[in-house]
C-alpha cells in the first residue's frame, strides 16, 4: 500500500503531484472565497443599509380645518424634524391640497413622469410640469403629457377641526 | 475532421468534412477563449500561477500577498465607510458616530478598517524586514526595494491622514501636534505647517484636505507604486533563499498561493476578531478649547513622541527631522550603502547591524511609549502641581 514515499507508491509520481496540486488547488480557492466572503458580506450589508432604513410614518399637523373651503386647491406648506443619515435637521416640505365636499385630499407635488415640482395654476384647474410637459385635472389625473399615472396622494386625517398630513407619500393615502 | 482556421498562410478554405457540431464549435468559442483572443488575459494568468519558486522559498515570502490583501480590504471598507462619513468640522463626528451607532454593522466595517491600518504597518514592517535581513534588494532589485520604501511612506501618509477624520478628541490634538512638527524645521517649517493645515490652525480646511489627500491623492500613489512593485518583482523573480537550497523549483501556484491563502486566513481571521472584540472608540467631539486632553499619536508614531520628550528645548528638530529623516533616507539608499557582493548577512555585517540598531531604537521608544500610555479614557492629564511654586 502506498504510504506517501513516491518510489514506493504504485501510482506513477505524477498522478501523486497531479492529486496533491488538486488538493492544494480546491484549497487555495476555497480559503480566498471564504476571506472573500467574510469581508464583503458585512460591507456590503453596510452599503446596502439604506435599503432596509424605512423613513418613519410622521402625521403632521399642517392646517385647520376652516383655513380651506370646499371646492379650493391650495398649496400648503409645513416644517418637521427628519433624520437625515447622521444628523436631525428642521426640513420643508410643500403639498397640495384640495378640499371636497366629503373629503381632503392631499397631492404630491412631485411629477410622477421623473419628478420634477408641479405648478398648480388655478385659472386653468391643472397642475403642470415645467420639465417635460406633463399636465394633470384637479384631481391628479393625467391629462396629457408623458406622466405615467396620477399624482400620489399623502394620506390625510382630521382630529380636532385639525388637518393632519402623512410626510410620506403614497402611505395612509 | 476540424475545419482549418484561416491564417495568412492559409488564406483560402480547404474543403474537408466536418459535422455541424464542429462548425459550431468552430464558430462559437467558450467564454474563456473568446475573451482570451481580445485580452490575452489567461496567457499573463498562466505564466504568473506558473513562475518557478526557487527550493526553499515558502512561509516567509508570504507576507507580500498578506499585505495587498489587507490593502484590498482598507479600500473596500473605505469606500463603504466613504459613502456614509461627511468632511465637514460640523458634520464629521455626527457621521462617524452615526457609523458606529446607527448601523447593525457599521461599527464592524469600521473596526476592519481602524484595525487594517494596524495590520498593515506590522506586514510592512516584518515584509521591509524579511527583505532587508535576506539581502533580497541587491542587484538587480534595488528598484523594487525603494517601491517598497515609497509603499511604506504612503501607508504611514494614510494612517495620518485618516487619524484625523473622525475629528474627536483624540484626532483633532494627535493632528495639532502632528502637524506643529513641521514647524519645527528651520525656515520652511512654518509655511509647511500652513500648507499642510491648510490655514495656521487645525480647522475645517485640514479636515477638507486630508480628506482628499486620504480618499484621493494617496491611493492614487498607493496603485502606482504597487503596480512598478509587483512588475519589478515579477521581472527580476523571487530572490530565493540566502543560502540556496537544493532541489527543483516549484510552481507559485499552487503551492506557494496555499501558502499564501493560510497566512491571509490568518491575518484576516485576526482582523476580523480584532474588529468585533475591540470595537474603535470615539472621544469627546474636537474642542480646541479643551486643556484637560494629552493628545497621543497612533502607535507607529509614538517613537517618534518618545523620542521628542528626551530632547531638550530648542532642539526638537533632531527628534522631528534629523533623525526620522536619515532614518528614511537610510531606507531608500540601502541598497547601495550595502556594498557586500553576497546576500549572506556574515558578509554583510555593518549594514545588518546598522539596521538592527535602527529597529532597536524604533522599538525601544515605540516600547517606551505603549507602556507609558494611560488606559482607555485616561487621556485626561492631570493639572500640574502649581503648589510649590505659589509664593506663601
Amino acid at each position: 500500500m502506498c504510504e506517501g514515499n513516491c518510489k514506493d507508491c504504485e501510482k506513477s509520481e505524477t498522478e501523486h503531484d497531479k492529486g496533491r496540486r488538486k488538493v492544494l488547488s480546491w484549497s487555495v480557492g476555497i480559503i480566498n472565497l471564504a476571506v472573500i466572503a467574510g469581508i464583503f458580506a458585512p460591507v456590503a450589508g453596510f452599503i446596502g443599509s439604506p435599503l432596509k432604513n424605512k423613513a418613519k410614518d410622521d402625521w403632521i399637523d399642517v392646517l385647520g380645518e376652516d383655513e380651506i373651503e370646499v371646492g379650493e386647491t391650495k398649496e400648503v406648506k409645513f416644517k418637521t424634524m427628519v433624520e437625515d443619515g447622521y444628523q436631525t435637521i428642521q426640513r420643508e416640505y410643500v403639498v397640495f391640497m384640495r378640499r371636497y365636499p366629503d373629503k381632503i385630499v392631499v397631492f404630491d407635488p412631485s411629477c410622477t413622469h421623473l419628478g420634477c415640482r408641479v405648478l398648480y395654476k388655478k385659472e386653468q384647474g391643472r397642475y403642470l410640469c415645467p420639465c417635460h410637459g406633463g399636465v394633470f385635472d384637479e384631481d391628479g389625473k393625467v391629462v396629457s403629457g408623458p406622466p405615467p399615472q396620477a399624482l400620489v396622494k399623502h394620506g390625510v386625517r382630521v382630529e380636532n377641526g385639525r388637518i393632519l398630513v402623512n410626510r410620506r407619500a403614497g402611505i395612509g393615502a | 475532421m476540424a475545419r482549418e482556421v484561416l491564417s495568412p498562410e492559409e488564406p483560402v478554405v480547404r474543403e474537408v468534412d466536418t459535422t455541424q457540431e464542429e462548425r459550431l464549435i468552430a464558430d462559437r468559442p467558450s467564454l474563456k477563449d473568446w475573451t482570451d483572443l481580445r485580452l490575452g488575459w489567461w496567457g499573463f494568468v498562466r505564466k504568473n500561477m506558473d513562475e518557478p519558486m526557487p527550493a526553499g522559498v515558502g512561509w516567509w515570502q508570504t507576507l507580500g500577498n498578506l499585505l495587498m490583501t489587507l490593502l484590498a480590504f482598507q479600500f473596500t471598507t473605505g469606500v463603504a465607510l466613504a459613502m456614509f462619513y461627511s468632511p465637514g468640522t460640523e458634520s464629521a463626528y455626527l457621521s462617524v458616530k452615526h457609523i458606529n451607532e446607527g448601523h447593525p454593522v457599521g461599527l464592524f466595517v469600521r473596526g476592519l478598517h481602524v484595525w487594517g491600518s494596524t495590520l498593515i504597518v506590522i506586514a510592512t514592517v516584518l515584509h521591509l524586514l524579511r527583505v532587508f535581513f535576506w539581502g533580497s534588494y541587491k542587484k538587480p532589485r534595488e528598484l523594487t526595494w525603494v517601491m517598497g520604501v515609497m509603499i511604506f511612506n504612503v501607508i504611514l501618509g494614510f494612517s495620518f491622514t485618516g487619524y484625523l477624520l473622525p475629528w474627536d478628541q483624540k484626532a483633532y490634538w494627535a493632528t495639532t501636534v502632528g502637524t506643529r512638527i513641521a514647524a519645527t524645521i528651520p525656515v520652511v517649517g512654518q509655511s509647511m505647517m500652513v500648507l499642510i493645515r491648510g490655514g495656521e490652525e487645525v480647522g475645517a480646511l485640514t479636515l477638507t484636505r486630508f480628506y482628499a489627500i486620504h480618499v484621493m491623492v494617496l491611493p492614487a500613489l498607493l496603485i502606482g507604486f504597487t503596480g512598478l512593485h509587483l512588475y519589478l518583482v515579477r521581472r527580476h523573480h523571487i530572490a530565493g533563499p540566502v543560502v540556496p537550497v537544493k532541489g527543483p523549483p516549484v510552481k507559485f501556484f499552487p503551492n506557494q498561493l496555499f501558502k499564501d491563502a493560510i497566512v491571509v486566513l490568518f491575518g484576516v481571521g485576526l482582523l476580523a476578531y480584532m474588529s468585533l472584540a475591540m470595537p474603535p472608540g470615539l472621544d469627546g467631539i474636537a474642542n480646541p478649547a479643551g486643556t484637560d486632553f494629552a493628545p497621543r499619536p497612533e502607535w507607529y508614531f509614538l517613537g517618534m513622541y518618545e523620542l521628542l520628550k528626551i530632547m531638550p528645548a530648542g532642539w526638537e528638530v533632531i527628534a522631528t527631522a534629523i533623525i526620522p529623516g536619515l532614518v528614511t533616507m537610510g531606507m531608500f539608499l540601502v541598497p547601495w550603502i550595502d556594498r557586500a557582493e553576497s546576500r549572506h548577512p556574515a558578509y554583510r555585517q555593518t549594514i545588518i547591524i546598522a539596521g538592527i540598531a535602527v529597529i532597536l531604537m524604533i522599538g525601544l521608544m515605540t516600547l517606551k511609549g505603549v507602556l507609558e500610555t494611560p488606559p482607555e479614557g485616561g487621556h485626561q492629564s492631570k493639572p500640574p502641581d502649581v503648589s510649590a511654586t505659589i509664593k506663601q
